[in-house]
């Protein structure tokens, strides 16, 4: 009985642990699998390309929006599906995918898109709790916008019609030289059955978090909502021999203010982007840049900031003002 | 046999069959599950699986402990262990120094061997055995020799094992162990259950007036019960007691045929059984075989038992080696000896007077048991204080004897007078000193005269046993009478013979007083000298 005791527990422990061994979604069949869980559990037909170390998933929809451009709540529910079909497959790979892209398209009104962007990484310290739920939802990218292949083209076709060229030419001419991988995040969608998607990299996907938390703070802070009106923030990421830098540029109308209360609030685009990029780079743990530049559009006038300096500004070695001595004017462009 | 070896394996340990099945069937729905979760929470789930681990046992641990601490009554309870077949590995041949015994054990191994050839002529299955005799003489041994011979299990408890505070445990304790047996009976084709100390939950039963009983009286019914069931059932279970207590002692009902129906006594070993012990534990170890004369030894150890004569040599073996010796002589056996009868010795600051008196009160002892006693020689005078003593004088017998005649009583009583006369005879007045003399004395005086029929006056019979109030005062003045003769008579020839010897007793005396201490040999060769010689053996 005795000598039989190690074995035994030999063989349960065998049998456990054998029972962990190799992924459940091979990456020869990541695709089919993505498909096959959302029809199986959710019954949605979703399409599937990949590129590099980034998934797309295509989800047409019946009813996108509302007749008020807001996400219906039957479509924010299949697309929450899909988002945790595409995670339970991102993470029981072997495929090593670092994001994924759902884009979700009305099938009646094809132009309008939401583009989903969401890295891999972060849905896994979601769930092992490393990171908060409110934080996790400030590391996704939400995009609701016009495909932008769909305006390209319309534009083009428009062209064509009046110079009455042959539809078949049209199609040559569109294949060649306009439907092709998209150069920044923003061109990412699916038009005509045909996926627009690139390998997402990690700093343009940390550029583009940058300038929607940037967009994200203005709205949220009723003080600053009163006063700003953000039209755009773009974040981006330039790669140059040795260290890349990130360039935010941030159109945030103000309104008229008097002006004591106009030079309080004049350097509110650096402060929220400067501390929206320590806190994001921070926690990211990205290192592969040697500075940024905050462009404030409205004003002409840009900052830039060291990575040393970010730093010490985040620890608080540095402070603001130290920082914005370094605010210097746009030169307005001959 | 493998049948039922399978059987009774299913019917022992269905528990942990039952328990063991268990387990694997949830290990494998375990398993199940984590194959149906996908690799990432499989994956969240093993990671997290040894702390869970960890942490069940602790919350096991100390569940167990609380439960063993309040409702088991203490952790002992878990390092018990009642089955030992295995571990008994005690050769026939190992078991040495009781022949007598060894010859009727036999008979037990063979009828257990044997058992379906008895049962065909008819013959009575033995049930239970008792082995009786003084302890240290080997009957644990024996019954270990019984099982490794008989080669079946050997299931072994202390009588005192079964006595509880709480009424039923110890009826319970032996219902489970008569059950375990007859399952290994079952598989093995017979089972010894060995109670050591019997006495425990043997003793006549005492019955209350109020109606209750005590518990070991419970314990006793139900081991009455199971023997009788073992006779029903025809199981090949032996029982095996043994005891140091009287077999007068035991109640009744365990001693009737049937269930303890046979009785080894396991006596001390003879001279010849002395030796062959003596020669056993020596071949053990390094001695120097010049030096140390078995034969002499084997003579020295008269009544010694079997474990007296292993501690013997054990306790010289570690004087050896404190002596940085690479074998043990003569003189660490005898200093062995010594240690172990007369206990170590404790040195007190007497005055002169007191450990001269001291001296010539061992004298007395020693001149009288050397010149008068027929049974016993002198192994040692001291006088240095030992348990309590401020000397003494060691005796030891001569040979082996199971009765003492009449000379041999008043010889012990003179021996036991000596101190006192040789004390008076010297210093006109007497100590305490001979408390223990007189008590020893007297106690022989009176029990020869009241007990033995040793009187002059004609008196015969155990006059102990008739009530105080029965016996007439004349009856107990002759008898008082008589044992005051005795004693008188034996201090007068004390008296004489010490004073015709006062040459002798001055030498000894000077001896001790310079020396402390005197061997046999050194006492003998004295008594020599003088033209002494031992007084004659009986035989």
């Amino acid at each position: 009985m005795k000598s039989l005791l190690p074995l035994t527990i030999l063989v349960i422990f065998s049998a456990v642990f054998a029972a962990g061994c190799g992924p459940t979604y091979p990456k020869e069949k990541l695709k089919e699998s993505i498909i096959e869980v959302c029809k199986k559990d959710y019954n949605l037909d979703v399409k599937v390309d990949t590129v590099g170390k980034t998934i797309a998933i295509y989800l047409p929809l019946e009813n996108l929006i509302d007749f008020t451009f807001a996400i219906t709540k039957e479509a924010s529910e299949k697309i929450n599906d899909v988002i945790l079909s595409v995670s339970r497959v991102a993470l029981s790979t072997d495929a090593g995918y670092d994001f994924y892209c759902i884009i979700a398209h009305d099938i009646r009104i094809p132009e309008i898109q939401i583009v989903i962007i969401k890295s891999v990484d972060d849905v896994k310290r979601f769930l092992l709790n490393d990171i908060s739920r409110g934080d996790y939802s400030k590391r996704m990218l939400i995009d609701i916008r016009f495909s932008p292949q769909a305006q390209k083209e319309r534009a083009i076709k428009e062209v064509f019609s009046k110079m009455n060229v042959d539809k078949k030419w049209q199609e040559d001419v569109l294949n060649d030289f306009f439907r092709s991988e998209p150069a920044a995040l923003g061109d990412i969608g699916y038009w005509n059955g045909r996926f627009y998607i690139k390998d997402i990299s990690m700093p343009e996907f940390l550029a583009e978090q940058i300038a929607s938390r940037t967009r994200f703070a203005f709205r949220e802070d009723k003080e600053l909502a009163d006063i700003f009106l953000v039209k755009s923030a773009k974040g981006s990421y330039f790669s140059r021999p040795g260290k890349g830098y990130f360039k935010f540029e941030i159109l945030a109308e103000q309104k008229a203010l008097e002006e004591a209360r106009h030079a309080k609030v004049r350097n509110k685009v650096f402060e929220v982007t400067l501390n929206e990029a320590a806190k994001v780079l921070h926690a990211y743990r990205f290192e592969d840049f040697d500075q940024l530049e905050i462009m404030d559009q409205s004003d002409s006038r840009s900052l830039d900031v060291s990575r040393g300096d970010l730093e010490s500004y985040r620890i608080k070695e540095l402070s603001l003002n130290d920082i914005l001595k370094g605010v210097a004017s746009i030169p307005r462009a001959l | 046999m493998r049948s039922r070896r399978f059987k009774m394996y299913f019917k022992m340990y269905w528990p942990r069959i039952v328990i063991i099945f268990a387990i694997i069937f949830v290990v494998m729905l375990a398993v199940w599950g984590l194959m149906s979760l996908e690799s990432f929470y499989r994956n969240i789930t093993l990671a997290t699986m040894p702390i869970n681990l960890i942490m069940v046992a602790l919350n096991a641990t100390i569940f167990v402990f609380m439960y063993m601490m309040f409702m088991q009554g203490g952790l002992a309870k878990i390092s018990k262990s009642k089955i030992k077949g295995e571990l008994v590995n005690v050769k026939w041949d190992d078991v040495i120094g009781m022949e007598e015994a060894k010859r009727e054990a036999w008979e037990l191994v063979q009828l257990i061997k044997d058992r379906a050839k008895v049962k065909q002529v008819g013959g009575k299955i033995l049930r239970g055995m008792l082995m009786l005799g003084p302890p240290g003489c080997g009957k644990t041994y024996l019954a270990k020799a019984i099982a490794t011979e008989t080669k079946i299990p050997f299931l072994s408890m202390s009588g005192s094992e079964f006595v509880e505070i709480f009424v039923g445990v110890g009826a319970s304790r032996v219902r489970r162990l008569f059950k375990k047996a007859r399952e290994l009976s079952y598989g093995f084709g017979g089972c010894i259950i060995f109670i050591d100390e019997l006495d425990a939950i043997a003793r006549k039963r005492v019955f209350s007036v109020f109606g209750g009983t005590e518990e070991t009286n419970s314990t006793q019914n139900q081991l009455l019960a199971e023997m009788d069931g073992l006779q029903e059932k025809d199981e090949n279970v032996v029982v095996i007691g043994a005891t140091n207590a009287g077999e007068d002692t035991l109640d009744r009902a365990l001693l009737r045929p049937g269930r303890f129906d046979r009785k080894l006594h396991i006596d001390r070993p003879n001279l010849e059984e002395r030796e062959k012990l003596f020669e056993f534990y020596f071949n053990k170890i390094n001695y120097d075989k010049g030096s140390v004369d078995i034969k002499k030894l084997a003579r020295k150890a008269v009544y010694k038992t079997p474990a007296e004569i292993e501690n013997i040599v054990k306790e010289a073996a570690l004087i050896a080696a404190r002596d940085n010796k690479p074998a043990i002589e003569y003189k660490h056996v005898s200093e062995a000896i010594e240690r172990i009868e007369m206990g170590l010795k404790h040195r007190r600051n007497m005055t002169p007077r007191e450990k001269e008196m001291t001296a010539w009160h061992e004298t007395g002892h020693l001149i009288v048991l050397y010149l008068l006693h027929p049974t016993k020689d002198v192994f040692k005078a001291s006088i240095i204080g030992r348990r309590g003593a401020l000397g003494v004088v060691h005796e030891n017998p001569r040979e082996e004897w199971f009765t003492r005649s009449r000379e041999v009583l008043v010889a012990d009583i003179k021996t036991s007078l000596a101190g006192f006369v040789a004390e008076k005879l010297r210093f006109n007045t007497t100590s305490d000193g001979v408390d223990t003399d007189f008590k020893q004395a007297m106690s022989i005086a009176h029990n020869m005269v009241w007990k033995w029929g040793m009187n002059d006056a004609g008196l015969v019979g155990d006059y102990t046993l008739i009530p105080e109030s029965q016996l007439g005062e004349s009856t107990k003045e002759v008898l008082n009478k008589e044992t005051n003769k005795i004693m008188q008579n034996s201090l007068k020839e004390v008296e004489t013979l010490l004073k015709n010897e006062q040459e002798i007793a001055k030498r000894f005396v000077k001896e001790l007083m310079q020396k402390e201490e005197l061997d046999y040999d050194e006492i003998d060769a004295i008594f020599k000298e003088y033209g002494k010689h031992q007084a004659p053996s009986p035989l």
